[in-house]
């Protein structure tokens, strides 16, 4: 219980700048007003010494006069001790004693109590000397003063008359003193604590738990926390700088947040590109397998149409053939349309934009795969007549297996030139496509394994691929060439195994294929 | 029309080689049916046609392989592709190609009987 205490109190002052502030102020205070209450103390108990001592002496010096002329007026031993003890009533004065010259007790009274004193060295000092002398002594009542008055005796010897004080009532009020001191220290002390925990609460505490507060919230995530600290001061300042890093961080997270929304839409897009081109093969396979057999059904049951009359019983079955047949058609009419990619719109366009975007698609990509994507595009390639879009499928189709085939720590090259990078010897190749005006090549090479003649024969029909199982579409390539032809480019294949493959896209130009691309877009367009 | 005009038909499926002789015949083409490239080319060397109806694909080289050689040795007959729904592409290098028409299966007889008007037609304008 006491330990947890204590442990509770030594984290405070671990963790809480304000307490440690509080006590160390306070403990300064304490030793200072300390030092002074008790130097101050100790000057006034030696007055109030002094003063008691005054007060006795002059009581002494009173008391001496009146016994003397009481002495000289031959009163006897009874009637000084009835005067004494009329005296011996003041507050505080236990005893009175009377010596004669030889230190004989002549008279003597005693407070209620105390105990009756013999002549000692101190009286026997004061008769030799005639000096009146004092001193303190302590008895089992308290601290006592005592003081020695001589008087001239009958006769020409000196008496000498005794008081003894006792210091209780000074003490008291000492006491009473110190007390006072104490407490009123204590109140100025708690006055003061409290003054500092207000203040500093006010002052420091509180802001900076406000941005203690706004610090965790920004560390949480939440940016637009802000501080509203009016102040001038340095905390003030401080929650001002605060703020501005809380607003570039927001602003910096926001582009950030805008940027992963814009790649995750582009992959987004590319996915949905990708999926749309697997279920339109497959629709395009499923057409051509159907086409035939449907087209023999449809094409009897018309022959049939021509010569079965309108009111021929079995005419309804017919009917429904026809219409069923009619029906198939629309379904794989509609599959295919929806899935089937728009023609692609041809139109001058730079190349580099359209690699690079997918070069920084891609690039997340390549780094988590441990492979470096190297561009080695000059500013100056010519324009060439493409679909970006189309032509971005493209690219990323190519990259994406050049990236899935080279092995961690390799590179994958995107370059530019009229010739395979690939060295002749050992190398197969496969072109499809064929471009009758001139192009711009752009080449992907990858480190991968390589495929052998007989794969690269394979390599542009659907579903085949030579990355394991459900790793790929086994459509990227399909899929690039129908773009590419579509582009009235052509996209060759060079591989040699085990040294990497290398795909070499070749679009025509913006400036050589303007005429050429019309004629052919108006032929399409007129045959529709 | 002094003569009937003549169809070759080349399709690797017997049944819709059937179909097509059948329907042709009813509207007194003189037809023909082969069910691939080689017995295209030995028909075309026996004798002429006014018109080849040629599928796509086919075992053996396709329709679109044999069509520049076709348009070549016998630049009178007019070509008809057949090919699957959808197959735009093979649309494209046909017509490059020389083809004169263009099917996609599965097509209407009627859509068949306007392809083979519409490309005698053209044969018959190519020679005044």
């Amino acid at each position: 219980m006491r330990g947890q205490w204590m442990r509770a109190i030594g984290d405070r002052l671990r963790h809480n700048l304000t307490t440690r502030l509080i006590i160390l102020l306070a403990l300064a205070l304490m030793v200072i007003t300390g030092i002074n209450d008790y130097t101050r103390l100790v000057r006034e108990r030696e007055q109030l010494v002094t003063q008691t001592r005054e007060d006795e002496r002059i009581f002494a010096e009173t008391l001496a006069l009146a016994v003397r002329y009481n002495l000289r007026r031959g009163r006897t031993t009874e009637e000084l001790e009835g005067l004494l003890g009329e005296i011996v009533a003041r507050p505080g004065l236990v005893a009175v004693v009377i010596y004669d010259p030889d230190a004989a007790v002549v008279a003597r009274t005693l407070a209620p109590g105390s105990e009756a004193s013999t002549p000692d060295e101190l009286v026997r000092r004061s008769l030799a000397q005639r000096e009146a002398v004092s001193s303190m002594a302590d008895s089992p009542s308290g601290r006592i003063l005592r003081y020695v008055q001589p008087f001239r005796w009958p006769g020409g010897r000196a008496g000498a008359i005794e008081v003894q004080q006792t210091l209780r009532e000074m003490e008291r009020q000492f006491r009473r003193a110190v007390r006072t001191t104490i407490i009123s220290r204590l109140l100025v002390l708690a006055l003061f604590v409290l003054s500092i925990v207000i203040l500093t609460r006010w002052n420091i505490a509180r802001p900076i738990r406000a941005l203690i507060a706004a610090a965790r919230a920004v560390g949480r995530g939440d940016l637009a926390q802000r501080i509203a600290v009016p102040r001038q001061d340095e905390i003030g300042e401080l929650a001002a700088e605060f703020n501005r890093m809380a607003e570039n961080l927001q602003a910096a997270n926001a582009e950030l947040v805008r940027q992963a929304e814009e790649r995750l839409r582009l992959e987004q897009e590319v996915q949905q590109t990708q999926k749309l081109a697997t279920v339109g093969m497959l629709a395009a396979e499923v057409a051509h397998e159907i086409g035939t057999p449907l087209n023999v059904i449809s094409g009897r049951a018309e022959v049939l149409d021509r010569v079965v009359p309108r009111d021929h019983p079995e005419r309804r079955n017919l009917d429904v053939i026809l219409s069923q047949a009619e029906r198939i058609k629309g379904i794989i009419r509609a599959l295919l349309d929806y899935t089937r990619p728009r023609r692609p719109s041809l139109r001058p366009e730079p190349i580099l934009p359209i690699i690079g975007r997918v070069a920084s698609l891609l690039m997340d990509r390549s780094q988590r795969r441990g492979v470096r994507l190297h561009l080695e595009l000059s500013i100056g390639l010519p324009s060439v007549m493409a679909d970006p879009e189309h032509l971005q499928q493209v690219f990323l189709n190519l990259v994406l297996n050049a990236l899935d085939v080279t092995e961690k720590g390799g590179t994958v090259r995107i370059t530019s030139g009229p010739d395979p990078q690939l060295p002749p010897e050992g190398r197969s190749s496969i072109l499809r496509g064929k471009a009758d005006t001139a192009t711009l090549a752009v080449h992907v090479i990858d480190e991968g394994k390589g495929l052998t003649a007989e794969e690269l024969n394979h390599a542009f029909e659907p579903f085949f691929s030579t990355k394991g199982r459900g790793q790929g579409t086994g459509l990227g390539l399909p899929i690039a060439e129908e773009i590419v032809r579509g582009h009235r480019g052509e996209i060759e294949m060079l591989s040699i195994p085990g040294t990497g493959t290398e795909v070499i896209v070749r679009i025509p130009l913006a400036d050589m294929s303007p005429v050429v691309a019309t004629a052919k877009e108006e032929a399409v367009g007129d045959g529709r | 029309m002094a003569r009937q005009p003549s169809i070759l038909v080349v399709d690797d499926d017997p049944e819709m080689c059937a179909l097509l002789v059948d329907v042709l015949r009813n509207e007194n083409y003189d037809v023909i049916a082969v069910k691939d490239g080689t017995e295209a080319v030995l028909a075309l060397r026996a004798r002429s046609f006014d018109l080849i109806l040629m599928d796509k694909n086919m075992p053996g080289p396709s329709g679109l392989d044999l069509l520049p050689g076709f348009r070549r040795v016998c630049p009178d007959s007019q070509v008809i592709l057949m090919t699957a729904f959808g197959d735009v592409p093979s649309y494209m290098e046909a017509v490059e190609k020389g083809a004169a028409e263009y099917l996609f299966k599965p097509f209407r007889m009627e859509e068949l009987r306007a392809a083979i008007a519409k490309a005698l037609q053209i044969d018959a304008q190519s020679r005044p």
